[in-house]
């Protein structure tokens, strides 16, 4: 892999290219970075309307033909939530053209990615309204689907409750109240703002050259750009909070035990490095305190982990326990927790938890969308490391400092999903 | 003897060779990847549930569930478990067991001859106890409850009782919290000693790593360990399966948002593996595509009527014994789409496709193929998959290329049929 190459393109956007022979594909990638504001729900159905047709492409048959004419191209839009703000993105990948008998394959799909954007179908001087219907109850449908996945609807209903007066609350896809009151001309007025004043970046990854994907970018993108807006920091609350406990009961088999922390921690404060390997060591893998004293020792639970919700400098443990056993499990967890704070931390677990976090960040160096991922998040915490960076200041990490950085780790919300009475 | 084949249109090689203990090895080299992968499988997996032990006369029947419970006990060690050794030199480890194998795997970034080693090593070195398989049954419990509460595992698991009487594949991998209770540890090293011979087995390896050294290091590990008797032949029984589905429709209730529907179709003509079933598996890809992909007509109007939205797939299962097309998502009116989809397969069969759809899809399987060499622990994985049906990934962009447009009409017309097909519902409980 060579070294990324980043180019300030007209318009105040950012391109960002990484070029790498092993891969077989090109990978691209336009994230157009959006305040999680009280827009959220509008900057959410943006993707999905555009992604129905443009100029060219006006149905999902055309664009379904084309794709596969174009030896299976893939292109997908949607939406992510890094911190207090959505990245709203239009994603391809495509076959590199050294391996397919067709050339133009790349010019193609940066066209193809500039419709999309920038030219949609529309009616009456606003998108399409049966396209918006359509994708209005689509979305709806998908916000409401959050529950049919338990794991994650109750990470999900965790940070909810936690930050509950918080932007961060808001849920990435948006709310059910705002598309029943969705305004039409206000959507096409969003994504205006979105085209003209959202900062944007474009990640292009594979065996490609600089230049020419320079210039094929400069002769297809034709956005109309204004000032571009600055989208203002998460708040990390620093305070310390009061302990809660909710309970939410529902028809199912395994009760889902969550715990959220509040880290008081930033991206860019110089604990925020002993504080990846402070929950790799405490629930990153089949290495961690959570996995061999919840499941490996006692048997509780199929999983148990910790992660961070690391631009809003939070900590979430998930488990999934049998109620009888929820008095006993949240013991467990809270010990291996305090552990921590007291300093009960092996050399192995430590080692294996600086081993764990480098041999991840390394392997993301063979994937286009982990690699995209990790320098998306620069721009938005404004970091400059390279994976090979980051990897060397991981292993500068010392165990005092993880310790230390353990005593910021304060609970902030107990939330368990409980099987109805009767339901087993 | 080391074997080197090469894939020019790929720009990929393969290099095999088997060891004396009877193991075929393959490393697809990948220069410039940062990760190792290897995968240690057996073929062996939950339709394995009635076999003649080795060395015995006398076919027993296991308890569902327990290829998976082996695979979970494999990891444990005398001393501790497998994933410390794993942990000290930085490589994840995973495994996983399907219908018909159990796969050991891990990805490193350095240490792979030690990682290695360490796979070569615990998955040949059972240690099963009365305590440590009782401990093992609550975690697994815990892994059955979580899949009783997936909706998207339960419609698909429903849809296999649904399509089948009596093959095992209509039973759930882990087997039930009841089934693995019936496990203890003389019935766990009956499967092992059965299963899990060299001979029996596959190492693949993909990475920028030493083939040389990797063949000397796996021989010489083998050399070591104690000379284990190989079987003849494994003789696994497969209870006659009936024509026809064992039900046309499933419904189960369960805490979900809307509707979930699969419509699948069983496949009776069985091909028992080879060029054969590769060729059909890549029809029915293709004609899953023609009949309902993004570009057809079919599915402008169902997404357009609101009928279905972006959660709609499909896929096509062939195994040397069974195989099966499914089209599944979430709907309003999983009944309706299941008539509108019936419907459409009737019309295209008196009134087919155009061939030049059908040569656009051949495009875009292609791409798909090239694309799946990106990922050293996917195409690892269907590498592995491919050679327990005794078929080769290197095959599968030329038989693209060779597949005509009659053998899609005419697998079409074979497979897709009414009344061989059953609808699985999930509906919202009140």
């Amino acid at each position: 892999m060579s070294d990324i190459i980043i180019k300030k393109l007209e318009g105040n956007i950012n391109l960002h290219i990484i070029p790498d022979k092993k891969f077989k594909t090109v990978y691209i990638s336009y994230c157009f970075h959006r305040d999680l504001d009280k827009d959220y729900t509008y900057n959410a159905l943006i993707p999905a309307v555009l992604k129905r047709g443009c100029e060219g492409y006006e149905n999902q048959k055309k664009i379904g033909a084309f794709l596969e004419e174009q030896y299976g191209a893939l292109f997908d839009v949607g939406v992510q939530k890094l911190g207090e703000r959505q990245i709203l993105r239009f994603t391809m990948d495509l076959v590199n053209e050294t391996y397919t008998p067709k050339d133009g394959l790349l010019a193609q799909s940066f066209y193809f990615l500039n419709r999309i954007i920038t030219k949609p179908v529309l009616e009456n001087s606003i998108f399409r309204e049966d396209y918006v219907n359509q994708e209005k109850e689509n979305l709806k449908n998908r916000i409401l689907a959050m529950i049919n996945d338990k794991m994650q609807y109750s990470i999900e209903r965790c940070i909810q409750e936690m930050c509950k007066n918080e932007k961060y609350s808001r849920f990435v896809l948006g709310s059910v109240e705002d598309l029943e009151s969705l305004d039409s001309e206000r959507l096409y007025r969003v994504y205006h703002d979105m085209i003209a004043t959202s900062p944007l970046d474009i990640f292009v990854v594979g065996d490609v050259d600089a230049e020419k994907v320079l210039l094929l970018i400069k002769n297809s993108l034709d956005l109309d750009r204004s000032q571009t807006k600055i989208i203002s920091e998460t708040i990390i609350k620093r305070v310390g909070v009061k302990q809660r406990q909710v309970i939410e009961e529902m028809d199912v088999a395994q009760a889902k035990l969550n715990i959220g922390f509040r880290t008081n921690t930033s991206v860019k404060d110089k604990e925020y490095l002993p504080l990846v390997v402070y929950a790799s060591v405490l629930g990153g893998g089949p290495h961690s305190k959570l996995f061999i004293n919840v499941r490996e020792r006692s048997s509780l639970a199929y999983y148990a982990f910790a992660r961070l919700e690391k631009y809003k400098g939070l900590m979430l443990i998930g488990s999934g326990i049998d109620q009888k056993q929820y008095q006993q499990a949240l013991e467990i967890i809270m010990e291996q927790v305090n552990d921590m704070e007291k300093g009960n931390i092996t050399d192995m677990e430590f080692t294996a938890a600086i081993n764990a976090i480098t041999t991840s960040l390394r392997g993301a160096k063979d994937e286009p969308g982990q690699l995209v991922n990790y320098y998306l998040g620069n721009t938005v915490t404004g970091a400059s490391y390279s994976l090979d960076d980051l990897i060397e200041e991981i292993m500068k990490v010392k165990l005092e400092e993880v310790v230390e950085v353990a005593k910021r780790v304060k609970v902030d919300t107990v939330y368990l999903l409980s099987p109805k009475e009767g339901s087993l | 003897m080391e074997n080197l084949m090469e894939n020019k249109l790929l720009k990929e090689k393969l290099i095999s060779h088997k060891l004396k203990v009877g193991l075929n090895v393959y490393i697809l080299p990948k220069p410039g990847y940062s990760r190792q992968f290897a995968i240690y499988a057996t073929q062996y997996g939950s339709n394995d549930s009635q076999f003649v032990p080795l060395g015995k006369k006398e076919p027993i029947t296991v308890p569902d569930g327990i290829a998976h419970f082996l695979e979970h006990k494999l990891f444990e060690e005398e001393e501790g478990n497998i994933f410390d050794e794993y942990a000290k030199l930085g490589a994840q480890p995973n495994a996983f067991t399907n219908f018909n194998m159990t796969a050991y795997h891990f990805t490193s970034t350095g240490n792979f001859y030690e990682c290695l080693d360490v796979l070569l090593g615990f998955v040949g070195r059972p240690y099963f106890t009365d305590e440590n398989v009782e401990k093992e049954k609550g975690i697994i419990a815990q892994e059955i409850r979580m899949y009783e509460d997936n909706p998207y595992w339960r419609v698909y698991f429903n849809l296999l009782k649904g399509l089948y009487h009596e093959h095992p594949v209509r039973k759930d991998i882990a087997g039930t919290v009841e089934s693995i209770y019936k496990i203890n540890k003389e019935i766990l090293y009956e499967c092992y000693r059965t299963f899990y011979h060299p001979s029996n087995m596959v190492l693949f390896i993909a990475g920028d790593v030493d083939t040389d050294r990797v063949i000397k290091q796996a021989e010489e590990l083998f050399s070591k360990q104690p000379v284990k008797e190989a079987g003849s032949e494994i003789e696994r029984i497969l209870p006659e399966e009936e024509k026809g589905v064992a039900q046309s429709r499933v419904e189960e209730k369960l805490a979900v948002s809307r509707p979930m529907f699969a419509l699948g179709f069983k496949d009776e003509d069985i091909t028992g593996g080879g060029d054969r079933l590769l060729e059909k598996i890549i029809a029915n890809e293709i004609i899953l595509d023609m009949l309902v992909g993004p570009s057809s007509d079919i599915y402008s109007n169902l997404y357009e009527e609101g009928l279905i939205d972006s959660s709609f797939g499909t896929d096509y299962t062939g195994e040397k014994n069974y195989g099966h097309a499914i089209m599944s998502g979430q709907s309003s009116d999983p009944e309706k789409v299941a008539s509108i989809l019936y419907d459409e397969i009737d019309k295209r069969k008196s009134k087919p496709w155009d061939q030049d759809y059908f040569e656009r899809i051949k495009k875009k399987k292609m791409g798909q193929h090239i694309r799946l060499f990106n990922s050293i622990e996917s195409t690892s994985i269907r590498f592995v998959s491919m050679l327990f049906k005794d078929t080769h990934l290197f095959d599968y962009y030329q038989t693209i290329e060779s597949i005509t447009y009659d053998l899609i009409i005419q697998e079409f017309k074979q497979l897709y049929n009414k009344s061989n097909s059953c609808l699985s519902m999930i509906v919202p409980k009140i």
